[in-house]
This record gives C-alpha cells, sequence and structure tokens, in this order.
C-alpha cells in the first residue's frame, strides 16, 4: 500500500482554508474506528454534534464520504484523515461493512464511466457528497459538474443548482439521523431542531421543503398518532430528497414536479409564456391557511370541458389582500397557464366572459373520489392537498363526522361553524360536496346546491389579511 | 425489480412496524423485513445501512398508501331531522340578514319576528349561525330555535356547543306575548310624534331638521331608534327625501347614514313579506 504525501493531500483540498481547518482534527485522539487498507482510509471524527462524523476515503478512486453537514468534498475530516494516514498514524486493519459497501457501490458506478480517476488533482471532482446511497432505478447522483467558462448566467444557474444539490444531501443525512435516534428522542420535541435544518434549506434554494420542516415540526406531540403523521412525512422527505438529487435522470414532467416541490421558483413570466389551458373553470372551493407568517389561498378550478383541476394560489403577508377575484360556484372562461410538471397549479390569464352562476362541479361517488385522488398521488405522493367532489351523506362514528355512501366512508376534520353548516344544509340527505383530501381527513370546503353554492372553506383571519 | 407476483399484504400492519421500529431508532432496532410490495421498490438498491433502508421502506409505503387510498368501511347516514313544511325565506332575505347583523343589529329583532310571522324558516345554512349568536339570552333564543324549525333542535344534539347557554338554557321558556314582542328604543318625546306620523310629512320634517343643522352626529342615535320603529310605509318617502340632501350640506353625512338604514329597513320587510 503507498500511503499518499501531505502534498498530494494539499492538492486536493477544495480551498486552502479547508486545509486549514483540517489540521486541528490530525490528532488520533479526536477519531475513532481509524483504519486503512490498499484501497481505502476511514474512522469516526468526533466533532460538535452529538454524534461523530464517520469519514471514509477512497484513496485508489479519488472519492470521500462523510457524514458532516459540509457543503465542501472534500471536507475538513476527510482531509484531516487522509494527512493522518499520510503521517502514518492510521493502523491498517480489515474494512468495515459500511466502508465496503460504500466502496463496491462506488465499483458499480465506475464500470458506467470512462473517466480518469488515477491522480489526485485530476480527479478531485469525482468526489461525492455524503449519503450517496444508489437510486431507486440505478441513476447516478453525482452532482452536476462544473463545464470550462460559460455564460455568468449559466454559471449563477449551476451554483444554485449545487447548492441545492448539497441541501438536500444534507436533508437525507439529517434524515438518516432521524432513523438512526428514533423519534422519540427529546430533541424532536425542540422547534430548533427543525428550525436550523428549515434555515439550511432556505440557504441551499430549498424554501419548498424548508416550509414543509416547518410544518412538520408543529405535528410533534400534537395527537396521539404524532409518530406515525412524523415518520410518513420524513418518508416523504426523503423521497423529495432523493428525486431531487435525480432529476436529470427523471422523465420530464416528474422531474419538473420535483423541482418545483423541492423549491426550484418559475418565474410567473415564464408560466404565462407557455400554452394555455383554455375552458370555462368552475370555482369549486376556496381554502384559507397561514403558513408560517403567510395566508395562502387556494382556490380550486376544475374544466367544464376537461374535467381537469387546477390549483390557482395566492398568498398575503400581515395587513395585505388575498385573491377575490374568483368566487366559489361561479364559472370563468378563462385561459389557465399550469406550471411545469402534473402539478394542478396554474395562473389565471386572460379571461374571456364575466363570470357565471350559479356554477357546480360534476361530484363522483365516494369510492370513484378515492380514485382520483389516488391517481393525483400516484404521479405526487408528497401532495398536501387533493380535490374531490362527491355526492355525499354525513355519518358519524363517536365523535368523528364523516362523509358517507353506499361504497363507504371518508373521515372528516371539520369543526365549528364549517362542520355546523355542512351537518344543517345537508339534513340527513345526500349533498355534493367540495372537498380537500388531506393526509389527516377531508376538509369540507363547498356544499353545492341547486341554486347556489356555500362557501364553507377555512377563512383567513380579517385581524391578518386586509380586505381587497 | 421483483418478477413474482406480490401476495396480498396488510400495508397498516407493516406500517405499524415500521413506526415501532422508527420510534425506538435503528441504532436499538433493526428496520423489518420490507413486505413483498415494498421489496419489490427497494430490495434492488444498496443500502448499506440499517436506517438507510429503513428511510427506503418508509418513503416507499407512504408512497403506496397514499396513492392506494381507500374509503373506510360504510355506515349509515345519520338520520334527518322532522319535516318543517314551512317555505325557506327567500335567498335576499337571508343575505340582507347579513347585512342587518353586520351593519343594523338595531333592526335584527325586527327582521326575526316578521319572518316569524310571516311564515317563513330560515335557510339552513343560517341556522348554525343564528344559534351561535343567540346561546345567552332567553327571549332571542326562543325566537331563533322557533325561525330554526326542528333543525335547531336537530342541530343541537349532534353539535352540543350550539346548545343554549346562561339564562336561556336555565329559565323557563318564555311567554308567546314576550317572544312576539318587538323592544322598544329610546325616542325622545320630541321626536315621539313621528313614529306614527304620515310619511310626506316625516320625510320632510327630518330631511329639513337635518338639512338645516337642527340635527346633527349627537342626535345620531335616537334618530336611528326612530327609523328602526317609525310606520313601515313612511321608509320610502324618508329614504328618498334624505337622499335627495346636497353633498354640501352639514347633514349630508348623517342623512346618508339614516337614508341606509330606511332603505335597508324597507328591502327587508319587502323580502320577509307574507309568502
Amino acid at each position: 500500500m503507498t500511503r499518499w504525501s501531505p502534498e498530494q493531500v494539499e492538492a486536493i483540498a477544495p480551498t486552502p482554508a479547508a486545509l486549514s481547518a483540517a489540521r486541528p482534527l490530525t490528532t488520533v485522539a479526536k477519531w475513532a474506528g481509524l483504519g486503512a487498507d490498499d484501497r481505502a482510509v476511514w474512522g469516526s471524527c468526533r466533532g460538535s454534534g452529538a454524534e461523530p462524523y464517520d469519514t471514509m476515503v477512497d484513496h485508489v478512486g479519488v472519492a470521500s464520504r462523510c457524514t458532516c453537514p459540509s457543503r465542501r468534498h472534500p471536507c475538513k475530516h476527510a482531509l484531516a484523515l487522509l494527512l493522518l494516514w499520510s503521517a502514518g498514524d492510521v493502523p491498517e486493519t480489515t474494512q468495515p461493512a459500511p466502508v465496503a459497501a460504500w466502496l463496491a457501490k462506488r465499483q458499480v458506478s465506475d464500470t458506467g464511466r470512462s473517466s480518469d480517476t488515477t491522480s489526485p488533482r485530476s480527479s478531485t471532482t469525482e468526489t461525492t457528497p455524503a449519503n450517496d446511497a444508489a437510486p431507486v432505478g440505478g441513476a447516478t447522483d453525482t452532482p452536476p459538474e462544473p463545464v470550462g467558462e460559460m455564460p455568468d448566467r449559466d454559471r449563477a444557474r449551476d451554483e444554485r443548482v449545487e447548492r441545492m444539490y448539497a441541501g438536500l444531501t444534507e436533508l437525507d443525512r439529517w434524515l438518516d439521523d432521524r432513523m438512526r435516534t428514533g423519534l422519540a428522542d427529546p430533541a424532536l420535541a425542540k422547534y430548533a431542531t427543525w428550525d436550523e435544518l428549515a434555515a439550511r434549506l432556505v440557504d441551499a434554494q430549498a424554501g419548498s421543503l424548508a416550509n414543509r420542516i416547518r410544518r412538520l415540526a408543529g405535528l410533534v406531540g400534537a395527537s396521539p398518532d404524532w409518530h406515525s403523521d412524523v415518520l410518513a412525512e420524513l418518508g416523504l422527505l426523503h423521497l423529495l430528497a432523493q428525486a431531487g438529487r435525480r432529476l436529470g435522470s427523471l422523465p420530464g414532467p416528474l422531474a419538473d414536479a420535483v423541482a418545483t416541490t423541492v423549491g426550484w421558483s418559475v418565474r410567473q413570466a415564464d408560466v404565462l409564456a407557455g400554452v394555455p389551458d383554455t375552458d370555462t373553470w368552475i370555482v369549486a372551493a376556496r381554502s384559507d391557511t397561514r403558513e408560517d407568517r403567510i395566508e395562502v389561498r387556494r382556490h380550486w378550478l376544475r374544466g367544464a370541458t376537461s374535467g381537469r383541476w387546477a390549483l390557482v394560489l395566492s398568498f398575503a403577508a400581515y395587513r395585505q389582500s388575498l385573491d377575490t377575484s374568483l368566487t366559489v360556484g361561479t364559472a370563468v372562461a378563462a385561459d389557465l397557464h399550469r406550471y411545469p410538471g402534473p402539478a394542478l397549479r396554474a395562473l389565471v390569464g386572460a379571461r374571456h366572459d364575466e363570470p357565471a352562476e350559479p356554477a357546480r362541479p360534476p361530484a363522483a361517488d365516494i369510492v370513484s373520489a378515492c380514485g382520483e385522488i389516488g391517481m393525483l398521488l400516484a404521479a405526487e405522493p408528497w401532495l398536501d392537498r387533493v380535490p374531490f367532489t362527491a355526492t355525499a351523506s354525513i355519518a358519524v362514528a363517536g365523535s368523528t363526522f364523516m362523509l358517507a355512501d353506499a361504497g363507504g366512508t371518508l373521515p372528516l376534520i371539520a369543526a365549528g361553524r364549517p362542520l355546523a353548516t355542512l351537518l344543517a344544509v345537508a339534513g340527513g340527505e345526500p349533498v355534493d360536496v367540495t372537498c380537500e383530501w388531506t393526509p389527516h381527513g377531508v376538509v369540507p370546503l363547498t356544499v353545492h346546491l341547486d341554486d347556489r353554492s356555500i362557501d364553507i372553506g377555512p377563512r383567513a383571519d380579517d385581524n391578518f389579511v386586509s380586505a381587497a | 425489480m421483483r418478477e413474482t407476483a406480490a401476495p396480498a399484504v396488510d400495508l397498516r400492519a407493516s406500517w405499524d412496524e415500521l413506526v415501532a421500529v422508527a420510534m425506538l431508532g435503528t441504532d436499538r432496532r433493526n428496520p423489518p423485513e420490507a413486505t413483498a410490495v415494498i421489496a419489490d421498490v427497494v430490495d434492488d438498491t444498496v443500502r448499506s445501512t440499517p436506517s438507510e433502508r429503513m428511510l427506503a421502506q418508509v418513503a416507499a409505503t407512504v408512497a403506496v398508501r397514499r396513492a392506494g387510498v381507500l374509503p373506510g368501511p360504510a355506515r349509515s347516514p345519520i338520520a334527518g331531522p322532522d319535516t318543517d313544511d314551512r317555505p325557506g325565506c327567500v335567498p335576499a332575505a337571508a343575505d340582507r340578514w347579513n347585512h342587518v347583523i353586520s351593519s343594523w343589529p338595531v333592526l335584527e329583532d325586527e327582521w326575526m319576528l316578521t319572518l316569524l310571522t310571516s311564515g317563513w324558516r330560515v335557510p339552513p345554512d343560517l341556522v348554525p349561525e343564528l344559534l351561535t349568536r343567540h346561546r345567552s339570552d332567553q327571549i332571542r333564543r326562543a325566537r331563533a330555535e322557533l325561525a330554526c324549525g326542528p333543525l335547531a333542535g336537530w342541530l343541537v344534539g349532534h353539535l352540543p356547543e350550539l346548545a343554549a347557554r346562561g339564562a336561556a338554557s336555565t329559565q323557563p321558556d318564555p311567554s308567546a306575548d314576550d317572544i312576539a314582542e318587538l323592544p322598544s328604543l329610546p325616542i325622545p318625546p320630541d321626536l315621539e310624534p313621528l313614529l306614527f306620523a304620515d310619511g310626506d310629512q316625516v320625510a320632510r320634517q327630518l330631511a329639513g331638521a337635518i338639512d338645516s343643522g337642527t340635527l346633527v352626529h349627537a342626535h345620531r342615535a335616537v334618530l336611528i331608534n326612530l327609523v328602526a320603529r317609525m310606520r313601515a310605509d313612511s321608509l320610502g318617502a324618508v329614504a328618498t327625501a334624505l337622499e335627495a340632501i346636497d353633498g354640501s350640506s352639514i347633514g349630508f353625512p348623517l342623512a346618508s347614514v339614516l337614508a341606509d338604514l330606511a332603505r335597508t329597513r324597507q328591502h327587508m320587510l319587502d323580502e320577509l313579506g307574507r309568502p
């Protein structure tokens, strides 16, 4: 086994500062489980976190893996490990299983490549970030490699992609820690645990995931089943983190959906420049929710001809106004411009006529409604809300009210005035009701009568938003 | 991917197992064996650690469970309330009630009593609002329950938070006379004759006094009481006279307010006329 020289280690440092940061870690006392063989060197470095960082370096293929949150590759732990090894302070032992698995995986992916990885300097870009489990479908998850000189805009975009990639990698590593330490870990009850991660995701241009993390923090301890709710959301975050790092290998529409869900913003002008989806759009429902310090209004529209759903969002910070141009129970002939991917989100473009009323969307039975919901969730399992309109009566079991017909039931999560209005209007009879499916139950938004529609969706606090 | 047919699996049970392991963490307990359907998705990937295998299983199981959303077991719908043979009031009257409670609450008692005497019932979507609004006042609660009909008791049976409370729940039921009596409003003696005077006379006197500044903003409260209780057939003439006051007049703001009240009351009584 030929050990590297310190100069070779210096050669792969991304910056001189990284090397300086590594030097304090080049004492054996800071490491546990040190070992090396003719292919790799590994060890666990005690850092500032509760858990040591597991570091491994393939000194033949020149790649590193570390569980630290650093976005630099190789990180200071990998550099310190190599410096220790070059100084002869790392004993030769047999590879532990995680190192062997990582190397095996690298071997598999290397067979699909033809790049030269033999010299330290020429192969620095081969250094892969941590947590590089192979994707479902087997695509590589190496971050985009910088390509020569390019226009500033492309460079900025690539930098942004790299930041997002690093953020998703860190998210997945964080999720992995949660799996290891368990949901009973008291750290989960501290908002800071989630907020710090959310802040890092914002830095990484993954703002939508950051919002999701903050919402997730609110689930901890919120119900007797919170462990199940939180675990499900962690699973979806893992799905998004994995998919987001493989955008290039996903089918186009799915890649678009993942990118926008992760937080890749699309300019409104670009959306409005797309091909319009022209129809008579029935304004089936409205729903307001507060997300952090922003009030979000969802208008659910359904094409009278196409039958397709669309979601028009509006946002209001404190004392700002929400969109009041769409009235539930009316229909408007208009162009909708959809965001990329299969997502329902759209912008309203040109309107071709005055709104007509009354208008009500077609209603399905509960089994068919579940089928429609399942189709949308199969395409995008991370959706929080899915609209449907069903003809159903109200049933009750204990304190839980539900939509019911001969095919089955769907639990309602309404309370207060919306539930009372739904009950009063339905009496004991079936009514057409537009709802949002959510993982926790069904939120009734609109009751459709022959002559009008009654908007019972959650409404923004008048003290927060101002009248339009 | 496995090519064997996936046996029927209880995803609920396998999810519960995953939750149990997730509570403890994979440092303490290994993830369960993936059930066939899930294994088809995750087994062809290289997962070097238990936590990575666990995450993959959790993600796949959530995705499959979500896409396979199914209704719960069928249940009988709740039985409806007894039928109410009275016709529902027109939608405009219900809209007017919303305007009345937000802008002219002084008219609410009259709205309700007119509805009752004319033989209407309130539309069902107004019932929760009425029951919530009148939970403590015994007489108004009694009127609301009469206006809502059998639906009121039925709804309270399902949603006890709508039940009467305070005096309305502990005192004996009010008499029919108490329910039917419109509460009196304070009106100064010098304005009392206008309550019963002919419409043109009231319009002339009221508009003249406001336009000249004899009646000013300080009289607003009693003037509102006057318009809320004057003869119904005077309302049109009074509203027209008040609306005619010039925008430059000192009395214009007060006249506009009273004209709106007069028009609101006039429309309200028209909409709630007998079916």
